[in-house]
C-alpha cells in the first residue's frame, strides 16, 4: 500500500484546512467563518474552507479534491470528537492515495461549542484549529500495524444472549469457548415460563439454542468456569478460564434439584444441565480474537420495607410469582398460593427502576436505578392476563406510573387486560402506593393517590402484592478491574456509541451482547448478539487486524539500555534485545507514553504523537 | 449507461436507509459483495432527513452521512439507487433473484458531477417534499446537500422542457429522452430492510385531516428544525410567525383502533421529547407542552433524557386530544379530557400544533415478494423471539422498522443480526 | 458561451418528446407563469425596504402561507435574506 502513497515526508508541508459547522452544532457557537479566516494565513496553510457537514460525501471530497489537485499534502479538519469521525477523515485522505496519518484531528464540538458560547468558543475554536496546524505540519507517513488474528472468540456468559453469538460465530467457522460461572446455561431466561408476545415456553426457546450449541464441534462449553487471566490485544488475547466446583449455597441447592437427570436437559427455573461439574479446580489458558462480554443482568432486590417487602410474607417479587403460579393448581376459580386463596393482587410497577433522586432512596453506595428496565410493564401485564384467563376469581389492580407496551404485539396486553377487568391507577413517583397490614378481611391494604380519578385516595385489601422489579447492572468488578472496560453511569458496560457502534466497547476487540449493556427483552438480545457475531466475524475474518500506529519507536542511537521504560510500561510491552537496547511490541503497546516521560536520554518516543508536535502544539496555542 | 442485464452479488438488501446500509457494510466487511437497492434518488432513508437524534442529541447527518459514505466507497458494495422492485424471491438454495428497474433521472450519471447548475438555471419551482412541502425546489434538482449520490432527478412531471438545464450543464448530462431500464441481480441471501412511512395525516378527521393552519406531522417538524430545513429556523407555516406556544400530540397515528393502527410506534415519545428540547433551545421564551397517554422512555438512557425534559419545563399532559380545530389569529385549538388535575374537557390554543404520528410500513410486498406480513402488515419473523430477523422465505432476512416500529438504536442492532444471519446462510451454502 | 460549447450529447429527437409530454409541458408553463409573475411582485414589493410576511401578503394581496412559501424558495435559492426582526415576524430583504 505505501507504493501508491505519495510520500510528502520529503516535502514541505502544505495544510489543508477544513472546518466543519456540524449543521449548527458547531456554527451556532463558533463563528467558523472567522475561525477559517484567523488561519489561513498561519504558515504551511494554503487553503481554509468551512462546510456545513464535513463528514457527508460532498464535504470529504473538498478535502480529496485539494489533494488531488496536489494542492495540499497534510490535512486538518475541526469538527466532533476525533472518536467519531477521524477513521472518516482518514479513509477520505487514503482514498485520495494520501497517507491517512498526515492528518490532525481538531475537536472544536464537544470540547468547544458544546461547553461554551459566543466570542470565548470562537478563541478556543482558532487556538485548537492553530495547535493542529502545526502539529500536522510535523507529521510524517506511518503505515498501520498488521497483527496476526486468530479465529477464536470467547463469549462470558450462558444465558440467551451468550448462546445467541456462540450459535451464530460458530455457524460463521469461528471456535468459540463459551465461559458460564454456574453449571447451567439459559441465565435470567430460565426463571421465566412463558414468553411475550408469542406465549412460547421459554424452556423451548433455551432447547433450541442449546442443542445447536451441543451439536456444534466449534463450540467448546465451560460451566462452573470464570475468566481469572487476561492479556493481549485484539485478534490475540490470552485468557485463562478457570473451572471449580460449585461452593455457594443456591447453586448447591439447583444441582441438587437436577442430581440423577441426564445431561443435556432443561429443568424449569434451574436452567439447560448440560452436566460435567468439575471435582476439582481446572485451568485452561486459550488464545482468543475476540472477547464477547454476555454477562446479563441482575434483578434488583427491594429493600427491606420498600412495598413492605421483607416485612410481610404477601409482599413478593415478580419473579417469585412467575414462579408461584407454575405451581399453582390450573384453572380453578380463584388462585391458590402456598394453599391460600388470592382474591385480589395488587401489581406494583417500576419497583428500582425509574428511581429519581430525592424522591427515592439511594441505595449505600448513593446509588439509584433512575432508567427505564423495559421489559418490566409487558411481563406483568401477561402475568395478570394470566391470573385473570385462568383464575377469573382473582382480582388484578394494577399500579403503574405509565404503561411502556412498546413492542411488536406488545400493546394488545394493555388493552386485553382492560377488557379482561384488570383496574388500573396511576401514581407519581412522589405519592407511590402505601402497603400496610391490616386486621381485616385482607391481610394487606394499598393506599394510592390515583392520578386517573382526579388524586382521589383509594385504599384496596389485597391477599398479595406483587412488586415488577427492574433490572440491574451485574455485579462483575473483576472483570471491568481486569480488562479495563468502560462502564456507564447506569453501571451497564458502555458501548463506544449508541448508533455508530452499539456493540462494541472503546477497548478494540472486546464486543457487547444483550443486558450487560442495558435492560432488553428476549428478541433485543438475540439481536444484539447476532450483531455481536456479525462484528466478531469482520474483525476475524481476514486473518489478521490493523491497528492504528501510534505506539512507542526506540531511538536505537540514543537508548543506553538502562530499562527504565521497561519497568514503567503499563502494557509489558517493552523488553531488551540482546544487544541492550530497548524493543516495542506494537501490539501490545496502547502509545500511552509513560516509556517517553521517564527515558531520560529522550529515546523513546511515540509516533504521530512525538514531543516535538506536542512542542509546536503548546507553541501554538501561545501564540494564539 | 451500458444496459445492465444480470448481475451476481452475495447478497442483496432492499433500502438504503439506516438498516439497509448497516447491513450492507456488516455483510461488505466480512468479505462479501453486496448491492444495495434503493428506491429513493438517494440512499440514507429516513434517518438522513431528521434533525437530531435522541438521546445524544448527535445531529442525524453526523451519524448518517458517514455510514452513506462508508457505504458508497466500500470496495464490496454497489448502489443501485432510483430504482424500483418489480419481483423478489428465492428460486434456487443459491439464488434469490430480483427484477429491478432503473428509473430515469434524465441525467447521465457518468458524465454528470453534481455541480447544481442545472438546479439553479431551471425556471420551475415545484414544492419541495424534502422540505415538508413548506418551500419550493426546481424541476431538476438534487434531492438534498448531503445526497448520495450527488446526481439531480430530472421531475418529468413539472419540466417544461426549455432545455435551460442542457444549456447550463457544463458536462453535457442531461439526457431528456433517457427511459427506463429493467435488470435483474441474482445473490445468494438478501435482506428485506424497507423501512417505513409516517402514519398519513389525512386519516383522522378529528384531527383535521391535515387541512388545518399550523397543525404538521412529526417529520414536517424534523425539517423545521434541521440545519437546512426550509426557513433555517422555526416558524408557524402559515404566515411566518415565531411561535410562542408549542403543542405536542402524542399518538396521534398510534395506539388508535379506529386506524387500523392498534400498536406502539415507539419513537413517537422520544421524538416528540426530543423535538421539545431543541425547540426549547431555539425559541427559550415559548410554552411547550405534551399531550400523552403513557411517555415511553424505555431505551439506554432514555428515562433520564425524559426526566431532563421535565427539568427544562416543557409540560406534559397526560390527556387526550378528542379534537383540533383552527382557533383565533391562526392558532390551533385542541380540545381534550385532561385526565389529571380536575380532569374535565379542556380547550387551548398553540401557534404550532405536531402531530406525533405513528409508523406504517412503507413496502408491501404483495405480487412481489413471498414474504409474509403480519395484520400490522409488517414484514413478519418466522422466530421473533430468538431470530428477529429470520422470514419465512429461506435465506431471505428483514431488519429494522420494515419488521416493525424501533428506534435507531435498536434498528441498526437489528441490521448486524441480519447481516449475521445472512453471512451465515452463504456459510451454509457451501 | 454555450454556442461555443461542444455538444458531447447524442441527438434527441426534441419535437417528439415535446408531443408525447404535452400535457406535463402545459402543466408547467402555467406553473412557471404564475410562479414568474409572484416572484416579481414580491421582489418589487421588497425593493425599497425589508418586509415581514404579512406586511408583503398585504401588498401583494395574497395569504400569507403562499407568500412565505416563496419567500422561503428565494431564500434557499439566494435571492432573499432573512433581515432584523420586527415584533413576532422578521423581515426580509432582497440580497442582490
Amino acid at each position: 500500500m505505501s507504493e501508491t502513497k505519495k510520500d510528502e515526508s520529503g516535502e514541505e508541508a502544505r495544510v489543508g484546512v477544513y472546518i466543519c459547522h456540524c449543521g449548527g452544532n458547531i456554527s451556532d457557537h463558533v463563528d467558523v467563518e472567522k475561525v477559517a479566516e484567523a488561519v489561513k494565513d498561519i504558515p504551511g496553510v494554503v487553503v481554509s474552507h468551512t462546510d456545513m457537514f464535513m463528514c457527508s460525501d460532498p464535504g470529504q471530497e473538498l478535502i480529496q479534491e485539494d489533494i488531488n489537485k496536489g494542492n495540499i499534502n497534510r490535512v486538518v479538519v475541526a469538527s466532533c470528537a476525533p472518536s467519531l469521525h477521524e477513521t472518516t477523515f482518514r479513509g477520505a485522505i487514503s482514498r485520495a492515495n494520501m497517507n491517512p496519518y498526515l492528518y490532525e484531528h481538531a475537536n472544536i464540538r464537544e470540547q468547544d461549542s458544546w461547553v461554551h458560547h459566543g466570542d470565548p468558543a470562537t478563541a478556543k475554536a482558532i487556538t485548537l484549529v492553530a495547535a493542529a496546524i502545526s502539529k500536522a505540519r510535523g507529521l510524517k507517513p506511518l503505515e498501520p500495524i498488521r497483527v496476526d488474528a486468530a479465529s477464536h472468540t470467547t463469549v462470558i456468559g450462558g444465558g440467551i444472549a451468550g448462546l445467541r453469538a456462540a450459535v451464530d460465530l460458530a455457524r460463521n467457522g469461528i471456535k468459540v469457548a463459551l465461559v458460564e460461572k454456574s453449571p447451567f446455561l439459559g441465565g435470567n431466561a430460565s426463571q421465566l415460563d412463558r414468553v411475550f408476545p408469542t406465549g412460547e415456553k421459554v424452556a423451548d426457546l433455551i432447547e433450541y439454542l442449546t442443542s445447536a450449541v451441543a451439536k456444534d464441534p466449534n463450540i467448546t462449553v465451560y460451566t462452573c468456569a470464570e475468566l481469572t487471566g487476561f492479556e493481549g490485544y485484539i485478534g490475540n488475547f490470552k485468557v485463562t478460564i478457570k473451572r471449580k466446583a460449585p461452593e455457594d449455597e443456591a447453586t448447591q441447592l439447583m444441582l441438587k434439584q437436577v442430581k440423577g437427570a441426564a445431561p443435556g436437559s432443561f429443568h424449569p427455573f434451574v436452567g439447560f444441565y448440560p452436566g460435567d461439574v468439575p471435582a476439582a479446580d481446572e485451568e485452561e489458558t486459550l488464545t482468543t480474537g475476540v472477547i464477547v462480554f454476555a454477562t446479563g443482568f441482575e434483578l434488583y432486590e427491594p429493600r427491606q420495607g420498600e412495598f413492605g417487602y421483607g416485612e410481610n410474607r404477601e409482599v413478593i417479587t415478580l419473579r417469585q410469582f412467575i414462579r408461584a403460579m407454575a405451581d399453582a393448581p390450573a384453572t380453578t376459580e380463584t388462585l391458590t398460593i402456598d394453599g391460600r386463596p388470592v382474591r385480589r393482587i395488587a401489581m406494583i410497577h417500576c419497583v428500582g427502576s425509574r428511581q429519581i433522586p430525592g424522591i427515592h432512596e439511594a441505595d449505600e453506595n448513593d446509588y439509584m436505578n433512575e432508567y427505564c428496565s423495559r421489559t418490566c410493564c409487558t411481563a406483568t401485564l401477561q402475568a395478570a392476563l394470566e391470573v385473570r384467563d385462568n383464575y377469573p376469581g382473582t382480582q388484578i389492580l394494577d399500579y403503574y406510573r405509565d404503561i411502556r407496551t412498546y413492542g411488536h404485539n406488545q400493546e394488545e396486553y394493555y388493552s386485553r387486560a382492560s377488557e379482561k377487568n384488570v383496574l388500573f391507577f396511576r401514581y407519581e413517583p412522589e405519592d407511590s402506593p402505601v402497603i400496610t397490614k391490616t386486621t381485616g378481611e385482607y391481610p394487606l391494604k394499598v393506599t394510592v393517590v390515583d392520578k386517573l380519578t382526579f388524586n382521589e385516595e383509594v385504599e384496596a385489601g389485597v391477599d398479595l402484592v406483587v412488586l415488577a422489579t427492574g433490572m440491574k447492572a451485574k455485579n462483575i468488578d473483576s472483570l471491568v478491574e481486569m480488562m479495563k472496560l468502560p462502564v456507564g453511569a447506569d453501571k451497564f458496560l458502555q458501548e463506544v456509541h449508541p448508533k455508530l457502534r452499539p456493540v462494541e466497547m472503546a477497548n478494540g476487540g472486546i464486543l457487547l451482547a444483550g443486558t450487560c449493556q442495558a435492560p432488553m427483552d428476549i428478541n433485543e438480545s438475540c439481536n444484539a448478539a447476532q450483531a455481536a457475531a456479525a462484528k466478531a466475524a469482520a474483525l476475524l475474518g481476514k486473518g489478521f487486524v490493523e491497528l492504528d500506529p501510534f505506539v512507542a519507536l526506540v531511538d536505537p542511537d540514543r537508548c543506553e539500555g538502562n530499562g527504565d521504560c521497561i519497568a514503567e510500561c503499563p502494557e509489558n510491552a517493552i523488553s531488551m534485545t540482546p544487544d541492550n537496547k530497548a524493543e516495542v511490541n506494537p501490539a501490545l503497546c496502547t502509545g500511552c507514553g509513560m516509556c517517553v516521560a521517564v527515558c531520560s536520554v529522550n529515546g523513546i518516543d511515540v509516533q504521530g504523537w512525538g514531543l516535538k508536535e506536542y512542542e509546536n502544539m503548546v507553541d501554538a496555542i501561545v501564540k494564539f | 449507461m451500458k444496459v445492465k442485464r444480470d448481475l451476481q452479488f452475495d447478497a442483496i438488501v432492499i433500502g438504503g436507509g439506516i438498516a439497509g446500509l448497516q447491513s450492507a457494510l456488516d455483510l461488505g466487511d466480512q468479505g462479501y459483495k453486496v448491492a444495495v437497492v434503493d428506491k429513493d434518488a438517494t440512499i440514507g432513508g429516513k434517518m438522513i432527513r431528521l434533525s437530531k437524534v435522541f438521546p445524544t442529541l448527535d445531529c442525524a447527518s453526523c451519524i448518517t452521512t458517514p455510514k452513506m459514505s462508508s457505504a458508497a466507497h466500500h470496495e464490496n458494495i454497489t448502489l443501485f439507487t432510483y430504482c424500483t422492485l418489480g419481483a423478489l424471491d428465492r428460486e434456487k438454495p443459491d439464488q434469490v433473484v430480483a427484477q429491478l428497474r432503473q428509473e430515469p433521472r434524465y441525467v447521465d450519471p457518468e458524465k454528470c458531477i453534481g455541480c447544481r447548475k442545472c438546479e439553479y438555471g431551471c425556471p420551475v419551482y415545484v414544492e419541495d417534499d424534502e422540505q415538508g412541502g413548506f418551500n419550493m425546489r426546481k424541476a431538476i434538482y438534487i434531492p438534498f446537500s448531503n445526497a448520495i449520490p450527488q446526481l439531480p432527478v430530472l421531475d418529468v412531471e413539472n419540466c417544461s422542457l426549455c432545455g435551460k438545464c442542457a444549456k447550463v450543464c457544463p458536462t453535457d448530462a442531461i439526457r431528456y429522452d433517457m427511459e427506463p431500464e429493467d435488470f435483474t441481480i441474482t445473490a445468494k441471501t438478501a435482506v428485506l430492510a424497507t423501512g417505513f412511512e409516517l402514519s398519513p395525516m389525512e386519516q383522522k378527521p378529528q384531527y383535521g385531516l391535515a387541512k388545518l393552519q399550523n397543525v404538521v406531522s412529526s417529520m414536517q417538524m424534523e425539517r423545521l428544525l434541521a440545519p437546512h430545513g426550509p426557513y433555517n429556523r422555526v416558524l408557524r407555516p402559515s404566515d411566518g410567525k415565531e411561535p410562542d406556544s408549542i403543542a405536542y400530540v402524542q399518538c396521534a397515528g398510534s395506539r388508535d383502533e379506529s386506524l387500523g393502527i392498534p400498536y406502539c410506534s415507539r419513537v413517537c415519545c422520544m421524538y416528540a421529547i426530543k423535538q421539545a428540547m431543541l425547540l426549547s433551545g431555539a425559541l427559550p421564551l415559548a410554552d411547550i407542552t405534551i399531550y400523552y397517554m403513557d411517555i415511553r422512555a424505555f431505551g439506554k438512557g432514555y428515562e433520564q433524557f425524559y426526566q431532563n425534559a421535565k427539568a427544562m419545563g416543557i409540560e406534559f399532559v397526560k390527556a387526550k386530544v378528542a379534537k383540533i380545530t383552527q382557533g383565533d389569529n391562526q392558532t390551533a385549538r385542541l380540545r381534550y379530557e385532561d385526565q389529571e388535575g380536575n380532569g374535565g374537557v379542556m380547550e387551548r390554543e398553540h401557534d404550532l400544533v405536531i402531530l406525533s404520528l405513528g409508523m406504517v410500513p412503507q413496502w408491501d410486498p404483495a405480487g412481489i415478494c413471498s414474504v409474509n406480513c403480519g395484520q400490522d402488515g409488517f414484514i413478519q419473523s418466522i422466530l421473533p423471539k430468538i431470530a428477529p430477523t429470520v422470514t419465512n422465505i429461506d435465506g431471505v432476512y428483514t431488519a429494522g422498522v420494515a419488521a416493525g416500529p424501533k428506534d435507531i438504536v435498536d434498528t441498526i442492532t437489528e441490521a448486524g443480526a441480519a447481516a449475521m444471519e445472512a453471512a451465515n446462510y452463504i456459510k451454509g451454502l457451501t | 458561451m454555450s454556442e461555443e460549447k461542444k455538444s458531447t450529447a447524442p441527438t434527441v429527437d426534441m419535437k417528439k418528446l415535446r408531443q408525447e409530454r404535452n400535457e406535463s409541458i402545459t402543466g408547467a408553463r402555467e406553473k412557471m407563469k404564475v410562479q414568474n409573475k409572484v416572484i416579481k411582485a414580491l421582489k418589487e414589493a421588497l425593493s425599497k425596504e425589508a418586509k415581514t410576511i404579512p406586511e408583503l401578503a398585504d401588498i401583494m394581496g395574497m395569504q400569507t402561507d403562499a407568500v412565505l412559501m416563496y419567500v422561503s424558495t428565494l431564500k434557499r435559492y439566494g435571492i432573499i435574506g432573512e433581515g432584523p426582526k420586527d415584533g413576532d415576524y422578521f423581515k426580509y430583504e432582497l440580497t442582490e
